[in-house]
């Protein structure tokens, strides 16, 4: 393939795409006409770098052999055979492997920050059980030092979510693992805002503990029901006399869901939990899109693929609480390939750990399914953490795979990475080189990590 | 899956039979890679005799016509896994406090968790098909900074079956807390003073039935004497550098033997650790700086600590994973561990400084504790094919595997 230069095109797609959706947001909420809160990211424009002979999981189902990448202004300008006749870089990547940037959807990072301290926890407003108008952002402490452990892990991208003390915990963010003071810096332009849903034991232990509603799953079931029946009547109330209309941030939340603008993320572990979910939603006429945890998830693969709803999973945690005792090391797998091969199956870490290492956990629930005697391919499993968690965050037009046009955010791993041998050696984030493991020099620490063993020394 | 409903079979046939363990069966494992993890390292193409429980020979084209015969072709032997800290035995769900049997308010250094361990508890047929052959059980009491006295199991799940060994090591826990650490260090001095002023007036005070030294009971000061008299070792949870360091001090002035857990900070010492000879028992994907106390922490821990002459044991934070400590070890290879200094790290060390001589290794004349895997033991894909046990063949399957053929046939996947 030859190259073209696109980019003034591509230039003009997005510009377009922002002035789309500022036009067709006439009615949205104040904050979002004066665009406040919004994605303040911008990269530097990149050179064109051109790597060479890599092995390539590119995200779209294939695996391709000695094949070239080029990235040009930020973008993936070219995948294939690729001559070039300006001066580009070129990284030889003969016997190593490239996959799309790895992305988790599911992380505590920087509202549950390392070090752990009484002061920075602050993933869950437990004060009450039903805060849709609290946002996960604005939590988030951008000095975590676990963002930079991650990049070194291969992630690229993550989604930040207030804890699962609450039926609606809040709204959540998705964030680029770049360095940034603010987290507007950090925010992934305009993907859509997300909310987070608890089922089971941690909203009815947490409130149920102080004598409160929710102590039963039946209540917990109540409360989704209700705050939905009021952001109900929210909404009719703005129709009839919108003068009056007094804001309300928990109902904006609310309405953004049953509007479609702000995508349901469901901590619900059992079969039956999800089941009950997906019936509240069709009561108030809403979609969720993905389940997370979702240690039963094999137990209702069917209804999930037929009803198009992701399940976000662990390879193999189990029996921290009883709704995860029912752990079977294939759950990913079939979640992947029930009904024809159609279900969305995501892995996700939950962890600061696991986040590092989201390769190997897909690599474990691979070989899970492979044990039990499902065929699934690296090229597919490695959409699990890559083009599937994209989906579900609503942001798969712009990252999740090596497709021309996508954000250049790409790991270069020195090995296959479904071996536990192998690490990330490079990893681009729209296009700029941001860990190198051969080199300090793109290596941009946070600032915690500057002098807090030896003074003159960074951590790491 | 035929296969998985002759080992049904005969798993049902083995549970209807009642509580009575099987005889040990004469077993060849034919033409595997095996790893011994002793000095003999590597062998290729190696047949493995096991009889009456222990391994009877090691070589090629050994002949045993009344044999069960394992094809191994392509397989990779190792010695069975042992968890060098976990609650296995003692706990089915983390949360749920009536499950679990591993603290008490009544007891503090002398908690022995013998009697709790649950041989059918549900953790030990998922831990087992990981690999892991046996354990060392901790109790995460946290009674000020004693958690009590560790065990040793076989995982065979028979309802008969006894410790390997009983009250081998003590478990403290030292650092950050609502206590300072220069408190919890002085009462470590203090209860040891207490303990050694008990055994000098012991004739006085043991006939009064009740005595209770301050805090401490009888049994909890007997126990810390056994560490005194170095009859068992003290295993320190600790993480933070300079705590290691007045940790090693006290240990000296006392002449007592210590190993440490944790010891997220532990590279920075090597040396000394290496000098003093003290074991570090380890996960070494832990790398966060999750307090003050582990700012140091990073991926090659185990890597330093190995280079610089450190014994490591490689164990999994999570009881209900025990079996992920592979995983831990491939991530240490990752970052520079030789893989032999890996698996010893799951095996032999474990055996080593608990002072099971006649496990870890695959060697002649030791317990036929042997796990069979399909791939690289430290690769995450790889998975256990058989385990054996006191030279038995023990079940693979685990509820894990009755869910998933349940759930595979109702999805039309089988």
């Amino acid at each position: 393939m030859k190259i073209k230069k696109k980019l003034p095109l591509l230039l003009v797609v997005s510009f377009l795409c922002i002035l789309i959706i500022n036009c067709t947001n006439n009615d949205s909420e104040p904050n979002e006409q004066n665009q406040a809160y919004q994605s303040t990211y911008q990269p530097k424009p990149s050179e064109s770098i051109l790597i060479l002979n890599a092995r390539v999981l590119t995200g779209v189902g294939t695996e391709l052999e000695n094949t070239s990448i080029l990235m040009e202004n930020n973008k993936i300008a070219a995948v294939g055979e690729i001559t070039v006749d300006t001066d580009v870089k070129v990284i030889d990547a003969g016997g190593k492997w490239i996959t799309p940037g790895i992305i988790d959807i599911h992380s505590h990072m920087g509202v549950y920050p390392a070090p752990g301290l009484r002061s920075n926890s602050d993933g869950n407003e437990a004060t009450s059980p039903v805060t849709p108008h609290v946002w996960a952002e604005h939590s988030v402490w951008t000095h975590d030092p676990q963002f930079t452990l991650a990049l070194k892990g291969g992630i690229t991208t993550f989604h930040v979510l207030p804890g699962s003390a609450n039926l609606i915990g809040g709204r959540g963010v998705t964030l680029k693992n770049v360095r940034s003071v603010t987290v507007q810096g950090m925010k992934f332009p305009d993907a859509p805002y997300t909310l987070k849903m608890a089922c089971g034991e941690n909203p009815k232990r947490v409130y149920g503990n102080r004598n409160q509603e929710p102590s039963t799953q039946m209540a917990n079931v109540a409360g989704y029901r209700q705050a939905w029946i009021d952001a109900q009547n929210y909404m009719k109330k703005a129709e009839d006399s919108r003068d009056d209309r007094k804001r309300d941030l928990a109902m904006e939340t609310l309405s953004g869901v049953l509007k479609g603008e702000i995508l349901i993320q469901n901590h619900c572990y059992r079969g039956e939990e999800m089941a009950v979910m997906l019936d509240i939603a069709k009561e108030f006429n809403y979609k969720i899109t993905a389940f997370h945890h979702a240690i039963e998830a094999y137990k209702v693969a069917d209804l999930l693929a037929d009803q198009g709803v992701c399940a976000a999973m662990w390879a193999d945690w189990w029996g921290f609480k009883h709704e995860a005792f029912d752990m079977v090391w294939s759950n990913v797998a079939m979640v992947d390939q029930a009904e024809n091969k159609t279900g969305c199956a995501i892995v996700h870490s939950d962890s600061a750990v696991g986040t590092q290492h989201l390769n190997q956990e897909a690599a474990k629930a691979r070989a899970a399914g492979i044990r039990a005697g499902m065929s699934i391919s690296k090229a597919r499993a490695i959409q699990w953490i890559t083009l599937n968690p994209a989906k579900a965050l609503g942001i798969s037009e712009r990252v999740g795979s090596l497709e021309v046009g996508k954000m250049a955010d790409l790991v270069i791993w020195d090995g296959d990475p479904f071996s536990v041998f192998s690490k990330a050696e490079k990893v681009f984030i729209d296009g700029h080189l941001k860990f190198d493991a051969e080199s300090e020099v793109s290596f941009e620490r946070t600032d915690f990590d500057l002098g807090i063993i030896d003074p003159e020394e960074s951590r790491l | 899956m035929k296969n998985f409903s002759i080992i049904t079979i005969v798993f049902l046939f083995f549970l209807a039979s009642g509580v009575k363990a099987l005889e040990p069966e004469k077993i060849l494992i034919q033409n595997a890679t095996v790893i011994t993890a002793s000095d003999s390292q590597v062998l290729e193409k190696t047949d493995l005799l096991i009889e009456s429980g222990f391994i009877a020979d090691i070589g090629s084209n050994l002949v045993a016509v009344d044999a069960i015969q394992i094809d191994a072709s392509n397989k990779i032997i190792t010695p069975g896994l042992i968890a060098p800290h976990s609650q296995l035995g003692l706990m089915e769900i983390q949360l749920e406090r009536e499950t679990r049997d591993d603290s008490t308010k009544n007891y503090s250094a002398g908690f022995s968790i013998v009697n709790a361990f649950n041989p059918s508890s549900t953790l030990i047929p998922y831990n087992r098909s990981g690999g892991i052959t046996s354990a060392i059980v901790v109790p995460s009491s946290a009674k000020k900074i004693f958690s009590g006295m560790a065990s040793a199991f076989k995982l065979d799940g028979e309802l008969g079956s006894d410790n390997i060994s009983k009250d081998i090591a003590m478990a403290i826990s030292i650092g950050a807390g609502s206590d300072s650490r220069a408190s919890q260090i002085l009462m470590l001095e203090d209860t040891f003073n207490k303990a050694i002023r008990y055994y000098d007036s012991k004739d006085q005070y043991l006939p009064l039935a009740d005595f209770n030294y301050d805090d401490h009971t009888v049994r909890d000061l007997e126990a810390i004497l056994k560490v005194l008299s170095k009859d068992i070792p003290l295993i320190v949870r600790s993480n933070r550098a300079t705590d290691l360091l007045r940790i090693i001090t006290v240990a000296k002035q006392y002449d007592i033997n210590i190993i440490f857990h944790g010891a997220k900070e532990a590279w920075r010492i090597a040396d000394i650790l290496a000098e003093e000879d003290i074991p570090v028992i380890l996960d070494p994907m832990d790398n966060i700086p999750s307090s003050f106390d582990s700012i140091a922490a990073r991926m090659d821990n185990a890597y330093l600590l190995n280079k610089a002459g450190v014994k490591i044991l490689i164990t999994s934070q999570n009881t209900h994973n025990s079996y992920l400590s592979r995983q831990g070890a491939g991530n240490a290879v990752a970052h520079g561990l030789p893989e032999n200094e890996a698996l010893k790290a799951l095996t032999a060390n474990v055996a080593e400084v608990f002072g099971f001589s006649e496990l870890g290794t695959i060697e002649v004349g030791k317990i036929a504790d042997l796990v069979i895997w399909d791939g690289n033991p430290l690769e995450v894909s790889s998975f256990a094919t058989t385990v054996i046990i006191d030279g038995k063949q023990v079940s693979p399957i685990s509820r894990s595997n009755r869910l998933r053929d349940r759930y595979m046939k109702k999805l039309g996947l089988q």
